[in-house]
């Protein structure tokens, strides 16, 4: 992601070397002047394009969720809640990312629409109906792993749009020592209202993208097969999803559509070989807090 | 020509490189040195977002690092080469780079979050705490797994 101001200094980087090309310049003819000028624009331009960074992406997420939960109360059942971790920090321990700013949480929503949504740093949120849904804890499993995907393609990130973050970073400059005036503190507070409603909009209204949603499916079976569940679990989760659109096109079917799509490309991707030895007792603990 | 643009790249390179080579910064807000290379071992020491790891080997996806005193091991994810300094001030040049103003905190932080909630008062950011609250002990999920058959990370 390039900023304008990265842009202004990659310009004025290359009309100084066109200048000093043009007039034979070689190395020792620059002068103390015009390495100081080099070094500056090397230096802005490294300033000003960086990425949104994963404490950022945590407090993007922190707002993203705090939306959601406004819409969609909690739902508190704390037995249910602890197991949707289990399952959930089961699985993020084999994913290439364990580690996050904040760390991985998994709550569940309490509304009968069938639903999930990944909030950028990873905080993964799921609907009572989407609970109800899936008959096992391999499918429950899938969910979340499809989720931690997005996760950790940073979808929800690539949601915001860049100019909004190219205006931050020049709000936010280059010395990690300094305090924001309260005019800065506004403009910035104005971008990341903007940046959530951006991502808000995309989980919510809009959806992700064909191969977003692809690749998240990829990236679950993966997850699936290296923490021991059956990634036959997705399919089943997308069948369960299937079922569910002939009577309905709210909910997740709104914004994942495609599901005859996504069972094809989770098929195409081949049977992952699976210990299913295990999936009787996981079944029998899912049965026992999801009647 | 030729030369310069070369000694751009240099320059570009050493700007890219940490300028404490050998050492990690935590990059999650809590973090653990392990006295093996995989998670559930015993916890050697904690490390909060910032510290700085000196590293010693390398193995896999895990990095084996010295801090505070003991020796280690912390997993890739939660460490990158990049640092700051407290005072705002970097090399030579007196200049930081963008990874270190991000690793200072200045940009998406507490400030701006508390300015959006003071914004929006309809947000449930008391669900969010809750949510965040909830935390499964290692020694839980490591049952969880067992219990399953379910594959140890």
């Amino acid at each position: 992601m390039r900023t304008p101001s990265s842009s202004a200094a990659l310009t004025r980087l290359v009309l100084l070397l066109l200048c000093l090309a043009s007039a034979g310049c070689r190395l020792e003819d620059i002068t103390p002047e015009q390495f100081g000028m080099i070094a500056s624009s090397v230096q802005t331009i490294g300033k000003a394009a960086r990425p949104v960074s994963d404490q950022e992406e945590y407090y993007i997420g922190r707002a993203v969720a705090a939306r959601l939960t406004a819409t969609y109360p909690l739902y508190r059942n704390k037995r249910l809640t602890e197991y949707l971790n289990l399952v959930g920090q089961t699985l993020a321990l084999h994913t290439e990312q364990p580690a996050t700013f904040g760390g991985y949480h998994f709550a569940v929503l309490d509304t009968p629409e069938i639903n999930a949504f990944a909030c950028p740093g990873g905080t993964v949120l799921i609907t009572r109906g989407m609970v109800a849904s899936v008959k096992n804890e391999d499918e429950l499993a899938a969910v979340l792993a499809h989720e931690l995907g997005h996760v950790i393609h940073r979808d929800g990130i690539a949601a915001i749009q860049s100019s909004r973050w190219s205006q931050a970073l020049l709000v936010i400059g280059g010395q990690a020592a300094r305090e924001f005036s309260p005019k800065e503190t506004a403009q910035l507070v104005s971008l990341f209202q903007g940046s959530i409603d951006d991502v808000v909009k995309t989980l919510v209204v809009n959806g992700y993208g064909r191969e977003q949603e692809k690749k998240a499916d990829r990236a679950a079976l993966g997850y699936l097969a290296a923490a021991g569940y059956d990634p036959q679990g997705l399919v089943g989760y997308l069948e369960r999803l299937q079922e569910a659109g002939r009577g309905s096109k709210g909910g997740i079917l709104a914004t994942h559509p495609g599901t005859e799509e996504r069972l094809e490309n989770v098929r195409e991707a081949g049977a992952v070989s699976a210990d299913r030895s295990g999936v009787p007792r996981r079944s029998k603990r899912f049965a026992e807090l999801v009647p | 020509m030729r030369a310069i643009a070369c000694h751009i790249l240099l320059i570009c390179l050493l700007a890219a490189v940490d300028a404490a080579a050998g050492t990690v910064s935590v990059v999650t807000r809590d973090n653990a040195i392990r006295s093996e290379n995989r998670f559930f071992a015993p916890v050697r020491a904690k490390v909060r977002y910032g510290d700085r790891l000196t590293i010693i080997g390398r193995k896999g996806d895990w990095y084996q690092v010295s801090a505070k005193g003991v020796s280690g091991w912390v997993h890739k994810s939660a460490v990158e080469s990049r640092s700051y300094s407290a005072s705002g001030r970097g090399g030579a040049s007196g200049g930081v780079s963008a990874d270190e103003v991000s690793l200072a905190g200045k940009g998406f932080n507490p400030q701006v979050e508390a300015g959006y909630r003071n914004a929006n008062k309809n947000l449930n950011y008391a669900a969010v705490d809750e949510i965040e609250h909830l935390v499964v002990g290692e020694k839980s999920l490591e049952t969880f797994i067992q219990q399953g058959g379910l594959i140890q990370p």
